[in-house]
């Protein structure tokens, strides 16, 4: 009988799904979404790149001022290891969904690219 | 009647993980069958050895999709017991906390697979709906809705604000009121009844003698839980009943879940009532100090056991984890005898698989 009661009820109410894409999709404060970076405060320590446990980060560095520090969103685990590691708190997790792409292996994104000269 | 042999998987709607399994029939009966795993094996043991225990926390979330948490806590827990370092209070609070609705949403997940195997879809329906509402507050709190991420290595990675408890205490009470209409319907259900009582028994014994934990061993009279039997922090200090029943069939593991639900509601309640203010992570060195360590906890299959040896670097020198999972698998072939095809799903769904963790 309280099956029946819930499937009253059930036509009571609205949807519990979200439109999304077509709706608004409502995401919470500290949701893990894609990585940003403060250039300013990064200093090319590569801690994050130590701890991170995906290899989604990567210092190509020649020198203290020059060095590259890259992202791959295809093999971040979304983790947020680099944003506790980083001392500086300069690289951290936004709250933007990640698009997906069918060209993984090409995602490269240079977060930060300091040049000697 | 001839014997016929089925091989179902390892892809098949039946099965939510890949995994084969041969069953011979005659006619409407099951005479018996074999499993077949490791299709989802991918060396975690292996790879942990090859990561630091910081990036390991996040290796070993891995390993399930349901109980992702658990498996990090009791990961930490040995790493800790290692360097002799005492988390925070507060900390083992939280991630009780989050052990506690990691459970409310796994047995809510399994719950609605066993109805929707024996056909009572609304059921179905109704609890992954309901579990949708643990899962918000996972996502809410740690920012993400299965790897969660919120175990460190010294504590936790977020602490909560007085509006998340609040916000907490408000989706539990919601749940609790769900859950009680869910016993009520269980209890009351006609088809649930017939289509789980007295379908492939399993006695103390048998499940002694495989080793099998957690609700499947409950069900049968085995009264083991390790938050109570070793309780890790801070199980030690918080109260509560560990759910039992003697039939040992489909219909009594459906019971034990669905109190074990309820049950774990108020357990949440009770952590939040208890939880005192303070830090919640304390500085952990990257090198542990050589040694070896076994830790087990209730993950929400059953025991959880992880058996850790450093060598004094930073990288485990091995980790072995021992899921509550596989010893229930090696009962499958035992159940799938004497049944009728019709209760194959009943008899899969009834230990509750987690291939992932099985094969690791
Ligand atoms: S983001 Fe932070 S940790 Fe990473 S290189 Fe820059 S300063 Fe160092
Ligand atoms: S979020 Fe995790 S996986 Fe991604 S770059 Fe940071 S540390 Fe690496």
């Amino acid at each position: 009988m309280s099956i029946l009661k819930a499937v009253i009820n059930a036509f009571r109410k609205t949807p519990d799904t979200v439109k999304y894409p077509y709706g608004p999709l409502v995401i919470p404060k500290g949701f893990r979404g894609a990585i940003v970076i403060d250039t300013e405060k990064c200093s090319g320590c590569g801690l994050c790149v130590r701890d991170c446990p995906a290899a989604g980060l990567e210092l190509i560095k020649e020198s203290r001022q020059d060095y590259q520090l890259i992202h791959y969103p295809a093999r971040c685990a979304y983790c947020g290891q680099c944003e506790d590691s980083c001392a500086r708190g300069a690289i951290s997790h936004s709250n933007d969904l990640v698009e997906p792409t069918y060209d993984s292996d090409e995602w490269v994104v240079v977060l930060k690219h300091q040049s000697g000269d | 009647m001839n014997k016929i042999s089925i091989p179902i998987g390892p892809q098949h709607p039946l099965l939510k993980e890949p995994l084969t399994m041969n069953i011979d029939i005659s006619g409407e009966r099951v005479l018996g069958g074999t499993l077949r795993l490791g299709y989802v094996h991918r060396g975690i043991e292996r790879l942990a050895q090859q990561k630091t225990y910081v990036q390991n926390v996040h290796l070993i979330e891995r390993i399930c999709g349901i109980c992702s948490h658990v498996h990090t806590t009791t990961f930490c827990h040995a790493v800790e017991t290692l360097l002799g370092i005492d988390v925070p209070i507060r900390a083992q609070y939280i991630r009780a906390l989050m052990c506690e609705l990691e459970r409310v949403h796994s047995h809510l997940l399994w719950l609605g697979i066993i109805a929707k195997h024996v056909g009572l879809d609304t059921i179905f329906m109704h609890t992954w709906h309901d579990r949708e509402l643990a899962l918000d507050i996972m996502e809410e709190v740690s920012g993400g809705r299965v790897s969660h991420a919120a175990n460190q290595i010294g504590g936790v990675r977020f602490d909560l604000s007085q509006e998340q408890e609040a916000m907490i205490r408000k989706t539990v009470n919601d749940l609790s009121d769900k859950a009680n209409t869910l016993m009520d319907v269980i209890e009351n259900e006609p088809v649930l009844q017939a289509r789980t009582k007295g379908v492939a028994p399993l006695s103390a014994e048998t499940i002694k003698n495989y080793c099998v934990v957690g609700p499947v061993a409950r069900a049968s009279g085995v009264d083991v839980d390790m938050r109570r039997d070793h309780p890790p922090p801070p199980y030690d200090r918080l109260t509560f009943n560990v759910i039992t029943r003697q039939d040992g069939d489909a219909w009594a593991r459906t019971v034990v879940r669905a109190e074990e639900t309820r049950e774990t509601l108020k357990l949440c309640h009770t952590i939040l009532d208890e939880m005192p203010d303070g830090p919640v992570s304390v500085r952990a060195p990257r090198k542990v100090p050589e040694g070896e360590v076994v830790v087990r906890s209730e993950a929400p299959r059953g025991e959880l056991l992880y058996y850790l040896r450093s060598d004094g670097s930073e990288n485990p020198a091995r980790l072995k984890v021992r899921t509550p999972t596989l010893p229930a698998l090696n009962l499958i072939p035992k159940q799938l005898s004497a049944i009728h095809v019709a209760d194959i799903p009943v008899v899969m769904a009834g230990v509750d698989l987690c291939i992932a963790c099985a094969d690791r």
